[in-house]
């Protein structure tokens, strides 16, 4: 427990748990967590508050990362650069944004913020086909990704802007009864 | 109304067996012996026969004396001689009554399913425990004794088995494991719960003064009824809750834990049993830990017995390949003996099988033939449907029996309330506990349904019988009581269970079809969690699985499956298997298409042929006279319900069913996706084949993908194509006047294939591989066939043409030198570039399905008529061709690509009248809207370079 103490000053602590939806415990927890994914990196004491950062590279390098098609667009979407590159402050955020806690509306926007490849706030045509090609690894056609594109827009799209907003995505995901209560991770 | 006619059928039967065939075979008997003169002592005889009749049904041995003495009394009475027809009731009784009882149970059935009201209210189970209790009330009436009851030994040896095995051989292996730790707490620890706690209660109650003094019990005897009344019963949670789909989680965790408390039950009641014979008094410490060493043996025994016999089950299906028809009875014996052999060390037969049944069933499915697997499927599905009809049937007439109404009325409602109430505490303190563990928790809503769901059923009941009267002193009370428990259960909780979750509005499973947005943005979120759990470092959820399916891969399958299965693995197979499946759906699509066309043409082709007007699709089913033939059209959409080819859905409807069915053929699968139900009644096309059927689809499509890209340079061919499409309707009059069905062949469309299809193909499988079991994609049900509306002309080619056959390999000289080929041999056209590309199993595969295409279709009547003129024509041009067009053959042989050399191809088959006049650039399916021969193969030889303009619209230009 002593050793607990000196990873992050009290001031430190109340600030994450503030910022957060998580104890002390699982502070501690989850930083040991963070300390796991680059143990030679990140020193074990926080207090000074050290400005470290995992590379991407080091994420998207993990073996069971692997196949997963979303692992560069969840790092960059969490890492405050926007490269992938995640501080100790980015991974709380994102288990935050993922627990149990986080209210539907944060959850959705930060799907939606994840599906936005090109961050203009809108999911457009491009971003959907990006998404697509990465859910089927670049196996379907143009005509038939435009095809299911024009589908799921249309489906949402309820100011008929030919794109998706933040409204009409929680607007849709709010239709879908258990979508976002199974948005979640157990830490 | 349905009520009366069921009782007095019931009342019938019971009275036909009783007593009127007994009178009746009196009187044949009389009529037909020899002594023609009807005897004084004859009335006497059928009263007596009568008197006895009740017992003739019996199926105690008893009977036969009485009725062997009578037998054999007649023909001394009659003088003896030789009787041309003999009774011989006494030599089929026991098979005549179980049939009959069979019968009875399954007529029972029919007429529940005919009220569509009664059966969606009442659930089935609730239906026969009364029709049991009214057949159970004649047979007292007509006999002032009851004859029948759940025969403990019948139910424990052939009833429950069946049940069991079907449970346990088609139990959805993922769910279960995936929810292995919840089911095996609330099996263990809930029962254990339930059984103490209610024993305690009902003896603190009898101390109390609650319950009569009249109901001799100590404490043991009480724990011991706790014991068998605690246990939830598989019969009775499947029964009740295959009606109710509530979702799988729910229903596989109160399944599993019907299934698995088997073993703690089994151990409470012998522990208890033996305790009670020995008396409470000489009971010794050490007897209690042998009761819990006990538990441990008899579950991890019987789990072993089990695996065991699945390992050998498994093992001897690799050998069955040239007796395929005994494999099923393989499964049925091996599984069956499973549970005999626990019966017999005493183990839990209930875990022996279950486990036996999910052990096997990966293997034995592989190794089996498809139609082995269907007969296994049905007789299964059949004979635990009717053990459970007949269990039900044969509770309610159990319970109209005089000498089992020992009634208490204080301690049949502690029961009541105990089981009830502390099955509810049990639920919600486990699931407490289980909620720390489980990644999505169990709401309150699920422990309510659980609580509720506690069924007691049969198996309480055969055991509260097997106890030993001397012993247990209040064992009538014990009866009586579980009875009402049962009934209570079942009846109660069993009808209101539906409302209840109604009203709870518990999530059910539901058919619906997540729209399009859903779907998509599910499996982005399915792998955005991995993904996060996985940087998290997280020790993968389904870690152990991986695990297990390594060591599956690595050791197990290689062991338990065929080699042949092994090597080509389960998608070489599941290949064949679907191209099957698919090139009959292609007929049926293509048949049903050109009937179509045909009626817009407003003629009909003359020939003899089915004009049933309710099968459409089939009205033009002469004319495929050679399945083959057929499989090259390309018109396609497969249709495999005749109904829907009425049904003409919305343009909107349509691309959404497309858009649906791309996304299902595509998507990535993410790891964690389970969707699973068990329904002893339904069959549902199982998840895998209809994953197998998606990849295959896919396989297919990128097939023509790549030979569309290579053949059209792109899609702007696509939209020339559809363009011609519209105007198809003119052209089938054109063709129809010409009398000549069409037998264009897109055979360029089979013919170019990119080696690397093949690779896309295993790509495609890798996934399908390593992820299995768990993924579903959706069904595509028969309504979502792919029409070919304007924009999704691409989709619905793509994924229906598929079968198109990769014909048979021509000899060496056939390759090299294709006009040399022919003569009749080979059953279509051959392109040599298909045949140089796919690999030898693939070439199998098509082999088979093409063949059992050919022996599925229509025999070959009205064998292309027209084959004679167009093989004169075909020889005509044949001659003409080869200076016309083929100067260079040797160099275009070396020219894979080269399309011109596979359209001459078939021309130069001269010595063969070629089923199918090949058409240049028809590549995708347009028909030719004139089919005169001579004009179409002018047309050929005079052709362009296939990319060009011109060419691509041969038809209109003619």
């Amino acid at each position: 427990m002593g050793n607990k103490q000196t990873i992050f000053t009290a001031q430190q602590l109340d600030a994450y748990q503030d910022c957060t939806f998580f104890t002390r415990k699982e502070i501690i927890r989850l930083f040991h967590r963070y300390r796991d994914l680059a143990p030679q990196l990140i020193p074990l004491d926080y207090t000074s508050g050290p400005d470290v950062k995992v590379p991407y590279e080091l994420i998207g390098s993990m073996p069971e990362l692997k196949e997963n098609p979303f692992r560069q667009r969840i790092a960059e979407v969490f890492s405050e650069d926007g490269e992938g590159n995640m501080t100790l402050d980015d991974f709380l955020d994102m288990f935050s944004v993922l627990s149990e806690m986080a209210p539907k509306d944060l959850k959705a926007y930060y799907a939606f913020k994840i599906y936005d490849f090109n961050n203009d706030d809108y999911i457009c045509k491009s971003d959907l086909e990006k998404t697509l090609s990465q859910l089927t690894r670049s196996e379907l056609s143009e005509d038939e990704s435009r095809l299911v594109c024009e589908k799921v827009i249309d489906e949402a799209d309820l100011d008929n802007d030919g794109r998706l907003s933040l409204d009409d995505f929680q607007h849709m995901i709010g239709r879908a009864p258990d979508f976002l209560s199974t948005f979640h991770i157990r830490i | 109304m349905l009520a009366t006619l069921l009782l007095v059928l019931s009342s019938v039967s019971v009275a036909v067996t009783d007593l009127y065939v007994p009178e009746t075979s009196a009187r044949t008997e009389r009529a037909l012996a020899a002594a023609p003169v009807p005897s004084p002592t004859a009335p006497l005889h059928i009263s007596e026969e009568r008197s006895d009749a009740g017992i003739a049904l019996a199926r105690s041995a008893d009977w036969h004396e009485p009725a062997a003495t009578t037998d054999r009394s007649e023909p001394s009475h009659h003088g003896g001689g030789y009787k041309i027809v003999q009774w011989e009731w006494s030599y089929v009784q026991t098979p005549y009554i179980i049939a009959i009882w069979i019968l009875v149970a399954s007529v029972a059935k029919i007429l529940f399913h005919f009220s569509q009201r009664v059966t969606t209210v009442v659930p089935e189970s609730c239906l026969l425990i009364l029709l049991g209790l009214v057949l159970g009330g004649i047979v007292l009436i007509a006999n002032k004794k009851q004859l029948y009851q759940l025969d403990p030994g019948l139910f424990f040896l052939f009833l429950l088995p069946t049940i069991v095995g079907d449970a346990g051989y088609f139990m959805p292996s993922r769910l279960f494991f995936d929810n292995l730790g919840a089911i095996l707490l609330y099996a263990v620890v809930g029962t254990l719960w339930n059984a103490f706690c209610t024993g305690f209660s009902l003896y603190g109650a009898k101390l109390a003064g609650m319950i009569d003094e009249k109901v001799e019990a100590g404490m043991m005897e009480f724990l011991l009824f706790g014991a068998l009344i605690s246990a939830v019963d598989p019969v009775a949670v499947l029964a009740v809750f295959e009606e109710v789909h509530v979702n799988e989680t729910l229903f596989i965790i109160v399944f599993g834990e019907s299934l698995l408390n088997d073993a703690v039950t089994v151990v409470l009641y012998k522990v208890y049993i033996s305790f009670v014979e020995v008396g409470p008094g000489n009971i010794h410490t050490a007897d209690y830990f042998k009761g819990v060493a006990s538990f441990f043996i008899v579950s991890i025994g019987g789990t072993v017995v089990g695996l065991i016999f699945a390992l050998i089950l498994a093992f001897a299906t690799r050998f069955t390949k040239r007796v395929r028809i005994i494999e099923p009875l393989f499964v049925f014996l091996l599984v069956y003996l499973a549970y005999l052999t626990a019966e017999l060390l005493s183990l839990s037969s209930i875990l022996s099988m279950t486990f036996c049944g999910i052990g096997c069933n990966k293997y034995v499915e592989a190794n089996i033939s498809q139609k082995s697997r269907t007969t296994v499927k049905y007789t299964m599905k059949t004979l635990a449907s009717i053990a459970e009809t007949i269990i039900f049937i044969f509770l309610g007439i159990s319970a109209v029996d005089k000498s089992k109404w020992a009634w208490d009325t204080g301690l049949v409602s502690c029961t009541l309330i105990f089981i009830f109430v502390f099955r509810a505490m049990g639920v919600v303190m486990q699931t407490w506990v289980l909620n720390r563990f489980r990644l999505v928790p169990l709401d309150k809503i699920d422990q309510v349904v659980m609580s509720y769901g506690g069924l007691r059923g049969a198996v309480a009941f055969a055991l509260v019988v097997l106890l030993d009267g001397d012993h247990v002193k209040a064992k009538d009370y014990f009866v009586a009581t579980t009875i009402i428990v049962i009934f209570f259960t079942v009846m109660f909780q069993g009808l209101t269970i539906k409302p209840l979750v109604k009203w709870l509005k518990v999530p059910r499973s539901t058919s619906r079809k997540p729209t399009i947005n859903e779907e998509i943005h599910e499996r982005a979120f399915d792998h955005i969690l991995a993904a996060v759990e996985d940087i998290a470092g997280l020790n993968g959820y389904h870690h152990w699985r991986d695990k297990w399916e390594q060591f599956d891969k690595n050791y197990l399958s290689k062991l338990l499956m065929r080699k042949s299965v092994y090597h080509k693995g389960e998608l070489w197979e599941v290949y064949q298997k679907i191209n099957i499946r698919d090139a009959i759906s292609l007929i049926d699509q293509t048949t049903q298409s050109s009937a179509g066309r045909k009626e817009q043409g407003g003629n009909v082709l003359s020939s003899a042929r089915l004009s049933l007007p309710s099968m459409a699709s089939r009205t033009s089913f002469s004319e495929v006279a050679n399945v083959t033939n057929y499989l090259r059209g390309n018109e396609s959409g497969v249709c495999l319900d005749l109904q829907v080819i009425d049904m003409v859905p919305s343009g909107k409807v349509q691309e959404e069913t497309e858009t649906h069915h791309l996304l299902t053929g595509n998507l990535y699968k993410p790891r964690r996706r389970y969707q699973a139900h068990y329904s002893r009644h339904f069959m549902t096309v199982g998840d895998k084949e209809r994953q197998d059927r998606e990849v295959f689809q896919r396989n297919m499509r990128s097939r023509f993908e790549s030979f569309k890209s290579t053949r059209h340079k792109g899609k702007g061919r696509h939209k020339k194509d559809r363009s011609q499409k519209k105007r198809k309707g003119s052209d089938a009059k054109e063709q129809d006047v010409n009398g000549k069905p069409r037998r264009n062949v897109s055979w360029q469309d089979t013919a170019v294939l990119n080696a690397d299809s093949e690779e896309e193909k295993s790509e495609n499988s890798d996934p399908e591989k390593e992820e299995d079991v768990g993924i579903t994609f959706v069904a595509r049900r028969a309504d979502e066939i792919p029409k070919q509306g304007p924009k999704s002309a691409s989709v619905s080619l793509e994924t229906c043409q598929s079968p198109s056959v990769m014909p048979p390999s021509p000899t060496c000289a056939e390759k090299h030198l294709p006009w040399k080929g022919g003569g009749g041999t080979l059953p279509v056209c051959v392109s040599m570039e298909t045949t140089k590309i796919i690999p030898i199993d693939l070439q199998q595969a098509w082999n088979q399905s093409i063949s059992s295409l050919e022996s599925l279709a229509s025999p070959p009547v009205q064998a292309e008529p027209q084959h004679p003129r167009v093989a004169a024509i075909c020889r005509q041009e044949g001659v003409r061709a080869p200076g016309g067009r083929f100067q260079f053959p040797s160099e275009e042989e070396e020219d894979a690509q080269s399309p011109q050399q596979q359209e001459m191809q078939p021309l130069m088959c001269s010595g063969r009248p070629p089923p199918q006049a090949p058409l240049p650039n028809q590549g995708t399916g347009r028909r030719p809207p004139n089919f005169n021969p001579c004009v179409y193969l002018r047309s050929l030889v005079t052709a362009p370079p296939p990319g060009s303009e011109p060419h691509s619209r041969g038809p209109t230009q003619l």
